[in-house]
């Protein structure tokens, strides 16, 4: 059996994004989006955790620190700020996981997908891309604010939230394709929730979500510095409290997209190799 | 009731090691997560040593006796949560409602996520390793306390998951603002309570009663004085808050289960 959609699966990029197509991969963010905006609870609720959360860790920052000292390059108004950030971040992939495309590949429904005429990445990928932006413009910012009212988080310059608003738009793609990645295990595994789980802590300590890479021991750091995560979380928090400048933000750029590449790369590789083993299993 | 708990148990528990590789991997996925976010307060504790005047090894202490009981909690009443709310949004409660049986007891034996005790065993694992690096007076009212604190614990935590689920009764999907009081509730006490403002304190003192059992049992243990005058002596009086406070959610679990209108088609 022959998927329509299959060719567009090819490791081509060109062939992912598919530019003739925009307009329908436009589309699907925009339902997407509004989807995201209709669960009013849900969101609320959103805000209210991360806010929760926050709080608790800047009472515990405000507690270690004493008046004046920076530990590790942070101040404590530095890691009230970046606690408040990476919390906002949630909405974008930094804390948790999405799950649905596995629940597709358990329930078979990914079959329908897969035999529509669009490119699947470019499918899963508009719809996150929808939905994270409703929930980064909502979710995010009235998070900030929150911690900008109570807890006096930073404000950055004109320039550094410019550079804030590229690195989130790599982060995006690298936090995609990362959860694209652990989601389609799911084709090899019966059930998938043990990699699920462990993938998603790997993201949550790694990408400095729980604690900031600056306070990880040396050899700790390093080997946060090899692995992706902290293009997700850590290097666009960076960016906002001013600690990347000039060179360095250009760095983090392009150590963005290098991995925004690779993880693609390889999301496409195993995309196509699924998909091969579903031709199998349905023949 | 107990035979016929431990039965229905004794298959889901069987259901769930058919899958060998999976149930393995949840479990230790599960440790795995919990034990990073362990190692990411103890990195913490690099960069600064005390935390409101308590050391790693008495942090471990408050972490220890909260993460066991909530993952004894998570364990045993996962019922209460995706599958009752599954059942809610169906419309399949109208068949437990037919059954001659305790509709919460039906519910707590539908689920029991062994898997859940990952976190049980790597909060006890951070209690074991705190205590070899204090020196605590063992006596014997010392070492009841420890076993009636994590009881306990477990009931508060157990208590908030059935609250969450009754709320299911009006909103049909349990409110996410549950996760602020257990998830966040286990959070919150892993540190000492007295590094919090007067809200946050007297929140998870009096109304949830997260903090009243590991807080003052900790006190007691590590023979510390609350800066905010809370006597460590009210370490015993735990079981009876955490016993009041499930008396409080099934009551909540009774008004809710009376109001019940289905769903579905």
């Amino acid at each position: 059996m022959e998927f329509p959609g299959s060719s567009a699966t090819g490791i081509s990029l060109l062939s992912a994004v598919r530019m003739r197509n925009l307009r329908l991969y436009y589309e699907i963010a925009l339902r997407a989006f509004r989807r995201a905006s209709i669960y009013r609870a849900a969101y609320i609720a959103g805000i209210l955790t991360n806010a929760f959360f926050a709080a608790l860790r800047c009472f515990v920052y405000l507690a270690v620190y004493r008046a004046g000292t920076i530990v590790a390059g942070f101040s404590a108004n530095d890691a009230i700020t970046y606690t408040w950030v990476t919390q906002a971040l949630i909405s974008i992939g930094a804390g948790w996981l999405p799950w649905d495309l596995m629940q597709t590949i358990r329930s078979g429904d990914v079959i329908t997908d897969l035999s529509r005429p669009w490119s699947f990445y470019g499918y899963w990928l508009s719809r996150s891309l929808g939905e994270r932006c409703f929930n980064l413009l909502l979710r995010g910012s009235v998070t900030y604010l929150l911690g900008f009212f109570f807890f006096a988080a930073r404000i950055p310059r004109l320039t550094e939230a410019l550079a804030f608003v590229v690195a989130i738009g790599l982060a995006l793609l690298v936090s995609f394709a990362y959860g694209f990645i652990v989601n389609l295990t799911a084709f090899w595994l019966i059930d998938n929730t043990g990699v699920m789980i462990i993938a998603n802590i790997l993201l949550t300590f790694f990408s400095g979500f729980l604690l900031p890479l600056a306070f990880f021991p040396p050899w700790l750091r390093q080997i946060a510095q090899l692995l992706p995560f902290q293009a997700i979380t850590s290097l666009p928090a960076e960016i906002w409290l001013g600690h990347l400048t000039g060179p360095a933000v250009w760095r983090a750029f392009a150590l963005q997209a290098g991995w925004t590449l690779a993880l693609t790369l390889l999301a496409m590789l195993m995309l196509q190799s699924a998909v091969r083993k579903v031709v199998i299993q349905g023949g | 009731m107990l035979a016929l708990y431990l039965r229905l148990i004794g298959a889901r528990i069987r259901s769930q090691m058919q899958y060998k590789l999976s149930f393995w991997l949840e479990l230790i996925g599960f440790a795995l997560s919990t034990g990073l976010e362990f190692v990411a307060l103890a990195l913490l504790f690099g960069k600064f040593p005390v935390v409101g005047g308590w050391h790693l090894a008495e942090v471990g202490v408050l972490y220890g006796l909260s993460s066991t009981s909530f993952g004894l909690a998570e364990m045993v009443s996962r019922g209460f949560d995706a599958p009752f709310e599954l059942m809610m949004q169906r419309g399949s409660f109208d068949g437990v409602l037919t059954r001659p049986l305790n509709s919460f007891f039906q519910i707590m034996a539908s689920e029991f996520q062994l898997r859940r005790f990952g976190r049980s065993i790597q909060g006890a694992l951070v209690f074991l390793y705190a205590c070899r690096h204090l020196t605590i007076n063992w006596t014997l009212a010392r070492m009841i306390l420890v076993p009636l604190t994590l009881l306990s614990g477990m009931t508060v935590y157990m208590a908030l998951i059935v609250i969450g689920a009754t709320m299911c009764f009006w909103t049909i999907k349990t409110p996410e603002v549950i996760n602020i009081f257990t998830f966040g509730g286990d959070a919150l006490v892993s540190y000492p309570l007295s590094i919090y403002n007067g809200l946050i304190r007297n929140l998870f003192l009096w109304v949830v009663p997260v903090g009243f059992v590991n807080y003052p049992a900790a006190l007691l243990l590590l023979q510390r004085t609350d800066p905010h005058g809370l006597p460590a002596g009210v370490a015993w009086a735990a079981p009876l808050v955490a016993a009041t406070f499930f008396a409080v959610a099934c009551l909540f679990w009774r008004v809710g289960v009376s109001k019940y209108t289905s769903t579905g088609s």
